[in-house]
């Protein structure tokens, strides 16, 4: 978190991930554990982002914007509900209903009740350019703030990087939201 | 027809992700949608495959989920029933 790390997998637990950071956040939010992964984590990072600063919360619910993205659309889920019919002869419903990636945004949506702008889009990798452009346009207009995502997951392998990017006095008077900037960001 | 009840359960709460719920906090004849479980449209649909993979039941009629799916009361007894 801002470069901190906050907490760390104990790799002795029986709870995976996810729920480890779910509990040590005490969060109380029963649907969490019907979540595939990518919402999972889409989830925790809001949460986690709106602990470390209580401003986020104070915004009208239709002045933050979802803009998030990854490469591999929901794939990971897709080859779980495909096993679901292939090798366990029914059709998971839970599973199917997270065969898209932008069900994630409807997670945080819900959650939160934010019925902002909301874009979720499919690159070949982290594009700062994508999200400093689009970030600013938003901006530029009737959005307050962007809470923004790159949440790529597949076969264990997760890379997932939050941020959230506020209008201020500065980049009001055209200080715009800088993509080398986002890019070394995401680097770290 | 306990035993079918508790097996229910527990498959309930593992179909359903009902992690924070355990098998006591089901009633017996307590609504399983509406009350405090929290289920939901997706839940439903889940049951629907729950009785066909583990009691070879398939429910066609959705009218007559409504019923069959009302608690586990309802739900055992359908599955003990002769058309079950």
């Amino acid at each position: 978190m801002n470069g901190e790390i906050i907490f760390r997998k104990d790799e002795i637990s029986a709870d995976d991930f996810t729920k480890q950071i779910y509990k040590n956040s005490k969060l109380d939010y029963s649907k969490f554990y019907k979540m595939d992964l990518l919402s999972k984590f889409a989830f925790l990072g809001t949460e986690i982002l709106k602990a470390h600063s209580k401003k986020i919360t104070e915004y009208g619910d239709d002045e933050i914007a979802l803009l998030f993205s990854n490469s591999v659309s929901s794939a990971d889920t897709d080859i779980k509900f495909q096993k679901s019919y292939l090798e366990e002869g029914s059709p998971s419903p839970s599973l199917f209903v997270y065969t898209l990636p932008n069900i994630l945004i409807g997670e945080i949506a819900i959650r939160n009740k934010w019925f902002g702008e909301n874009l979720f889009t499919i690159f070949p990798k982290f594009d700062s350019d994508f999200f400093a452009n689009y970030c600013n346009i938003l901006l530029s207009k009737n959005t307050e703030a962007c809470l923004c995502g790159w949440i790529n997951i597949l076969d264990e392998n997760v890379d997932v990087f939050l941020f959230f990017v506020e209008k201020t006095e500065v980049n009001r008077i055209n200080s715009p939201l800088n993509s080398e900037a986002l890019s070394i960001l995401y680097k770290k | 027809m306990t035993s079918l009840k508790e097996d229910l359960k527990k498959q309930i709460i593992e179909q359903l992700n009902l992690e924070d719920v355990q098998v006591s906090d089901i009633q017996d004849d307590a609504p399983l949608f509406g009350g405090g479980l929290g289920l939901d449209s997706i839940d439903a649909l889940e049951l629907i495959v729950l009785l066909e993979k583990h009691y070879g039941i398939k429910i066609t009629n959705p009218e007559k989920g409504k019923d069959v799916f009302y608690s586990i009361n309802s739900m055992a007894e359908y599955i003990t029933s002769p058309k079950g």
